[in-house]
């Protein structure tokens, strides 16, 4: 017994000695990292040497984080957040410091905005202001872009493998058929979902009358028998491997699925579109600011932008950008022509949340039984 | 006489850490969830200073009712059988001598170093339709045709047994490694059957590791939310997928406090019921 | 009959471990596809692991992780052995709810640990990171060294310490010489739960982790929710081969000893 004991012991303590060594070394090795790097280089602004990043995992390619610190030898910590309201309880409790670039989605950005934890971007300092994409700007969470920068918009569409199902899908309302049974995948966002049983009954997404999100909870639990999968991440995956034959997902998924399947079908539901954009902001007390325009301003030119878009799978807000990407990713990092009414899912009155809240355990529950 | 002080101060020496520790990161944090249980969530972001028991009334809708009944159906489910797999590994375990129990004990540590989100990933590619498992029972001839496996309640089942039945092994292995093996020998010499020895002297011994297995499997499976998302397609929706809702989509933080509250009462009933039913004095050194 | 006995145990236990490795198999196989999706095998390939090398920021994850996970178990040690052992000597009103109290964290569900211990981290004004994500891994790994040593204590003989400092020993003398070996398989057990619990926290550390530290299971967690590529099986794999090594490592190492050691042990295993 106090052999394996001892073979355990050893190699718990020998992890431990490792880590320990593993580290010392790591503290100390972002600074040497620094100064090797060419800070001669006259774009670099002066003082900052590190930019703390806080975004979901998969917003930039390695080549682009590089391709900043190699030209400004500013070292940059990506650090990740896995929803939106993660994001803005850790900037809450750091007081709006710790992070000098955030990018998140459009109304968590509202609120970020009215707690006071966004600051004015200094334009003067962006270069590349130009390049973005009007289309993307002006919106209900910064109707004045003054605190963001948009960073790629996606949309909630519907796709689906037609060797699979027998229906032709155009809209949301024939996902209740009853051919889909068992079939079909959805996002695991209460709004998203219930927002589909809101515009089959031609109500908008954003409607804070609760009798009118319980009609649309109704609506929901005779989808429930064609769930077959309840999921955020990956759902092109179970549509790729024919787990599901068809799935509402997001633009970088539909991205992703399309290009590995070309048969697949993409659908602009006609009953109207959800919307949505992602966007650039600096905290309000950023360590770094000026590292953080240094890096806004990097990203908006052209040619990095049109490799984070490849990257990302999401519409490109950079209208320089357009031309340079890829033809094999263009038709689906531009916004296309045919897709009709769009909608922007914004913050509604608590009540109505919370409708929201008990409509969506009660379907996913009955999805389940 | 003083030697009794010095005992009893030496005691309190060595309990002092646990004390402090507990008291400002375990107490202190929970006293601050039990009072966010009664606040009243603010209209947009955050939570507002007034009082309410709203988020306890909330709690008594019938959806979150059946939540919390689904939730102790699973967690029920799993420990019973984690208890059926586990005892027995961890008594043959500890029954095996030398190099045999290492390697068993080995065996048994391994997987636990590599990452149970990844294990868990390792199931999908077994249960998936067309996986290796449909594929296995086909080349078989038992099925036809894929089964829709993956994303039902039977797999949830299997990640919760397969992520929580080395607790259970490691428990019952610890507390039967300890038994004196020779008291069973002597009910064997005094004729005793095999049966009856090991029910009268090994299960009664062995008990406090079962229990305490027991505590260690089923409580974890009421908030393993993300096994319940990865392998049941997040249509199994439990208490701690609830949670996980209000926090991350609804973030209505007193509500999800109320519901821990609520959740942790629960369990340490049980707990204290499972005592009062089992007459086990030791499961006192337990919890 | 006899035979039979003592084949079923083996067979049993092999069987068990059988389908616990299954699920790791097959991560290792497709940590070595050519293609991207974790679903379709594409031809053996060794890209993921060249992508693995040159990723530096999952090397970070991975030291911060181990260290995390070292001091955790530390401390979770420290802490739960002693209280384990002064609290069963201890005659106190406060001994039960206190018991109950440090037990508590295995009982609430991570998220909403998570959830407090950053609100309150960030009350009593702590910086975000290594500092908070000890403290809060080692509340969560207390209670099972707590717990294992206790139910350790509970099957000891009490009076072997008590001849012990009838004979005049002092306190640390009576700890270090006979409780500690004789808790020790416990408290090991402990430790190591205690460390492959907080190498595999994601929930936890989520929420109290700081700018500068990702750890491992954050970085796998994020993965997963992009699209787990290959890249990180090829990091299972290899860990998992590291751990095979390091046990392969430290059982030739221990071995010419053993054969001595052996009476001596099994002296040791009666006398308990």
């Amino acid at each position: 017994m106090k052999k394996l004991i001892s073979a355990v012991l050893a190699l718990a303590l020998g992890a431990g000695m490792l880590a320990g060594c593993g580290g010392n070394a790591n503290t100390g090795s972002s600074a040497p990292d620094n100064s090797a790097a060419p800070s001669s280089s006259d774009t670099a602004p002066a003082g900052d040497k590190t930019l703390n990043l806080y975004t979901w995992q998969g917003m930039f390619p390695q080549e682009v984080l590089d391709g900043f610190t190699q030209e400004t030898g500013i070292a940059i910590n990506y650090a990740n957040f896995d929803t939106d309201e993660n994001m803005l309880a850790r900037l809450e409790a750091a007081g709006g410091g710790d992070y000098d670039v955030v990018i998140a989605d459009d109304y968590i950005i509202q609120t970020v905005i009215a707690e006071g934890l966004a600051q004015k971007l200094d334009t003067a300092k962006l270069a590349n202001w130009g390049n973005i994409d009007p289309v993307f700007q002006g919106q209900f969470y910064d109707p004045t872009n003054e605190y963001t920068v948009p960073y790629g918009s996606g949309v909630q569409t519907i796709v689906y493998n037609p060797a699979l199902v027998q229906k032709e899908i155009t809209g949301y309302g024939d996902l209740w058929d009853e051919t889909l049974k068992d079939n079909l995948a959805v996002i695991g966002n209460y709004r998203v979902v219930n927002g589909m049983a809101l515009k089959v009954m031609g109500e908008s997404y954003n409607t804070e009358d609760t009798a009118t999100i319980e009609a649309a909870g109704k609506k929901l639990l005779e989808l429930a028998p064609n769930i077959r999968l309840i999921k955020n991440d990956n759902v092109q995956d179970d549509l790729l491997s024919g787990e599901v034959g068809a799935a509402v997902m997001y633009t970088s998924q539909v991205t992703l699925a399309m290009l590995t399947d070309p048969t697949l079908k993409v659908v602009y539901p006609t009953e109207g579109v959800g919307f949505g954009i992602m966007g650039t902001f600096v905290p309000s007390k950023a360590p770094h600011p000026e590292a953080a325009h240094a890096f806004i301003d990097y990203v908006l030119r052209p040619e990095v932008s049109a490799q984070c878009f490849e990257y990302m799978g999401y519409y490109c807000t950079n209208q320089a950008a357009r031309d340079l990407i890829n033809d094999a990713y263009k038709p689906f990092l531009l916004l296309p022509d045919n897709i009709g009414e769009t909608e922007m899912i914004q913050p509604i009155a608590a009540a109505a949340e919370e409708a929201h809240n008990r409509v969506w355990t009660e379907f996913k529950t009955a999805c389940g039984g | 006489m003083s030697k009794g002080k010095k005992k009893s101060a030496a005691a309190w020496l060595m309990a002092a850490p646990l004390y402090i520790f507990t008291l400002v990161f375990v107490l202190g944090p929970l006293v601050y969830m039990l009072v966010l249980s009664f606040l009243q969530r603010a209209e947009v972001w955050g939570v507002t200073s007034q009082v309410t028991l709203d988020n306890y009334k909330n709690i008594l809708t019938p959806v979150y009712l059946r939540t919390f009944a689904e939730s102790f159906r699973l967690a029920v489910t799993s420990t019973l059988l984690i208890a059926l797999i586990g005892y027995p590994f961890g008594y043959f375990m500890a029954k095996l001598r030398g190099g045999w129990k290492r390697a068993a004990m080995l065996g048994l540590m391994i997987p636990f170093w590599t990452s149970s989100l990844i294990r868990l990933y390792g199931w999908i590619v077994i249960l998936r339709s067309g996986g290796t498992l449909d594929k296995a029972l086909m080349a078989l001839g038992l099925t036809q045709r894929p089964l829709k496996l993956l994303y039902t309640y039977p797999a949830v089942l299997v990640g919760m047994v397969y992520a929580l039945v080395p607790f259970m092994i490691l428990a019952v292995y610890s507390s039967a490694e300890k038994m004196d093996w020779s008291l069973v020998e002597a009910a064997r010499d005094l004729g005793a059957s095999a049966p009856r020895a090991f029910f009268t002297i090994t299960f009664k011994l062995t008990l406090p590791g079962l229990l305490s297995g027991v505590i260690l499997t089923f409580i974890p499976s009421m908030g393993l939310f993300f096994i319940a998302d990865i392998l049941g397609g997040n249509k199994v929706v439990l208490v701690g997928s609830l949670i996980q809702d209000q926090l991350n989509q609804a973030h209505n933080w007193p509500f999800a406090a109320a519901l821990s509250v609520v959740l942790m009462a629960l369990t340490s009933l049980m707990i204290w019921f499972y005592r009062r039913v089992t007459h086990v004095k030791e499961l006192e050194g337990i919890l | 009959m006899k035979k039979d006995r003592s084949l079923f145990p083996r067979v049993y236990l092999a069987v068990v471990l059988g389908v616990m490795y299954l699920p790791i198999l097959l991560v290792v196989i497709y940590s070595f596809n050519a293609g991207r999706l974790s679903s379709v095998w594409e031809g053996f390939s060794l890209h993921w692991y060249q992508v693995l090398f040159k990723d530096a920021a999952i090397f970070e994850a991975l030291r911060n992780s181990l260290v995390l996970a070292g001091l955790t178990c530390l401390a979770a040690a420290v802490i739960g052995t002693l209280g384990a052992v002064g609290m069963q000597r201890l005659q106190s009103r406060t001994k039960a709810p206190m018991e109950y109290l440090s037990t508590l964290p295995i009982m609430i569900p991570e998220i909403i640990l998570g959830m407090v211990f950053m609100a309150f981290f960030s009350l009593l004004g702590l910086p975000f990171g290594m500092t908070t994500l000890v403290i809060g891994h080692t509340a969560f790994c207390i209670p099972y060294v707590f717990m294992l040593v206790k139910a350790r204590l509970v099957g000891l003989d009490k009076s072997l310490a008590e001849a012990a400092r009838d004979l005049g020993a002092g306190e640390a003398r009576v700890f270090f010489d006979i409780t500690l070996p004789l808790v020790a398989p416990a408290i090991l057990s402990g430790m190591l739960l205690s460390f492959a619990m907080s190498m595999d926290d994601v929930i936890i550390s989520i929420f109290v982790t700081g700018v500068e530290v990702n750890t491992l299971p954050i970085k796998i967690y994020s993965q997963i929710k992009f699209g787990v590529t290959p890249e990180i099986n090829a990091l299972c794999t290899l860990m998992l081969a590291a751990t095979v090594l390091l046990v392969l490592l430290s059982d030739l190492i221990g071995r010419p000893r053993r054969r001595r050691g052996a009476d001596r042990e099994k002296k040791q295993e009666v006398t308990q």
